[in-house]
């Protein structure tokens, strides 16, 4: 039998979650059967029905028993990696599962002075990150060192070259308004729309976008999606800091946190240690 | 893990087999409370290279790397279950009030671990 290694299972997932797909894996971790510890089964998904199976458990049931708890993460939106247990044949098997999913893009519009901390925080957070502006002199690698792709496109078209999907999070900052409107309209047009739309601009500029898209005939529930004025209210300035409250707000939006100081939320403090606490119990 | 964490051990595991090394890895199964490392953290032990990732840091990865020096020997996966609850007010870096699973894998270049057993 060909076992599936540590680290061809490793490379399977990563390459599959790079590329857009997701993939589920266990390992068996501890069993009451002697010598089937560190034996593996993966899955991959690449598109929409093309699944695959790799490695194996070392008995069809058991590797029926793995996909089937593999298949279970894998449609569900959210799983948690870890311990699974089987039983088959009056035999225990201690199953680790772990799942990848696709990974995030954030394709940031204009290689300006925003884009350059944003990618840098993007990349961080774990996006594949893509810079894209119609001067061939700023989406440069010296620009953006992490960036995973450097695209020159012009503003009228900006992601033909970039398939969008579901899964992707564009951000507009080129170096002037009509250049981020003309982005906004082609990105609100998209289907499947994409994860996020965002949008640099004052209360102001904002408005005057809305007032614009309005008059093109966009809908209220369109016009909700986008993202603008920008990022999260930490009093942001300077380009870094903006980056910061971008990212933040991208971080809530796929954790689903309220964008409050935890400080007020959890009121420990207050709570627990103040005597004249109304619920101190 | 991050995928940058994650590039880089996947890295470091196909750069181990494709020389032909034996290693040793480690993963995060479980954790109860709270730890410096969550659930699918992994370390890989490389006797040429040295250590790539981390699954804490401190104490608990100190027995984790102990074990990784037995399987090395045995080729015989363990499993290590690091209690960090000592006292969580000593401040120590490797005290965060958790208890975590780790499970401990030889890594073959050719065949999985049932083949040498």
């Amino acid at each position: 039998m060909s076992g599936l290694s540590a680290a061809d299972v490793a490379e399977l997932m990563l390459a599959t979650a790079e590329s857009g797909g997701s993939a589920a894996a266990v390992v068996i971790v501890g069993s009451s059967k002697d010598g089937v510890t560190g034996r593996r089964v993966a899955v991959t998904r690449a598109g929409a029905n093309r699944e695959g199976l790799h490695g194996g458990l070392g008995s069809p049931a058991l590797d029926a028993a793995g996909v089937d708890l593999m298949r279970q993460a894998l449609d569900a939106t959210r799983s948690r990696d870890g311990l699974r247990e089987v039983r088959l044949d009056g035999e225990r098997f201690e199953l680790y599962l772990e799942v990848r999913r696709p990974v995030q893009e954030l394709i940031v519009v204009g290689a300006g002075h925003i884009a350059q901390p944003m990618a840098h925080v993007g990349s961080l957070l774990g996006f594949k990150v893509t810079v894209l502006d119609d001067r061939p002199d700023f989406a440069t690698r010296e620009r953006f060192p992490d960036a995973d792709r450097l695209v020159r496109a012009d503003f009228s078209d900006p992601f033909a070259d970039i398939p969008l999907h579901e899964r992707s999070h564009i951000l507009l900052v080129t170096r002037g308004h009509k250049y981020d409107y003309d982005c906004l309209i082609r990105a609100l047009r998209t289907d499947p729309p994409p994860a996020y739309i965002g949008m640099i601009g004052s209360r102001r500029r904002v408005r005057a976008t809305f007032v614009q898209l309005i008059d093109e005939g966009f809908s209220m529930d369109l016009i909700e999606r986008i993202h603008a004025p920008v990022g999260l209210d930490i009093g942001a300035e300077t380009p870094e800091e903006i980056a910061v409250a971008v990212a933040a707000e991208l971080v809530m939006i796929q954790r689903g946190g309220t964008g409050l100081p935890l400080k007020g939320v959890e009121r420990i403090a207050e709570r627990f240690f103040s005597q004249t606490s109304e619920d101190e119990k | 893990m991050t995928r940058e964490d994650d590039r880089t051990l996947t890295e470091a595991l196909a750069e181990a087999r494709d020389a032909g090394r034996r290693c040793v890895l480690a993963t995060i199964v479980e954790t109860k409370g709270s730890t410096p490392r969550k659930v699918g953290a992994r370390m890989l032990v490389d006797p040429t290279r040295g250590l790539v990732g981390t699954v804490g840091g401190g104490c608990g990865e100190a027995e984790v790397i102990e074990s990784a020096h037995r399987v090395l020997a045995s080729g015989i996966p363990e499993r290590v279950r690091v209690d960090l609850t000592d006292d969580l007010l000593s401040w120590s870096p490797a005290v965060c009030g958790g208890i975590m699973d780790v499970f401990v894998e030889p890594v073959s270049p050719t065949a999985a671990t049932e083949d040498r057993k």
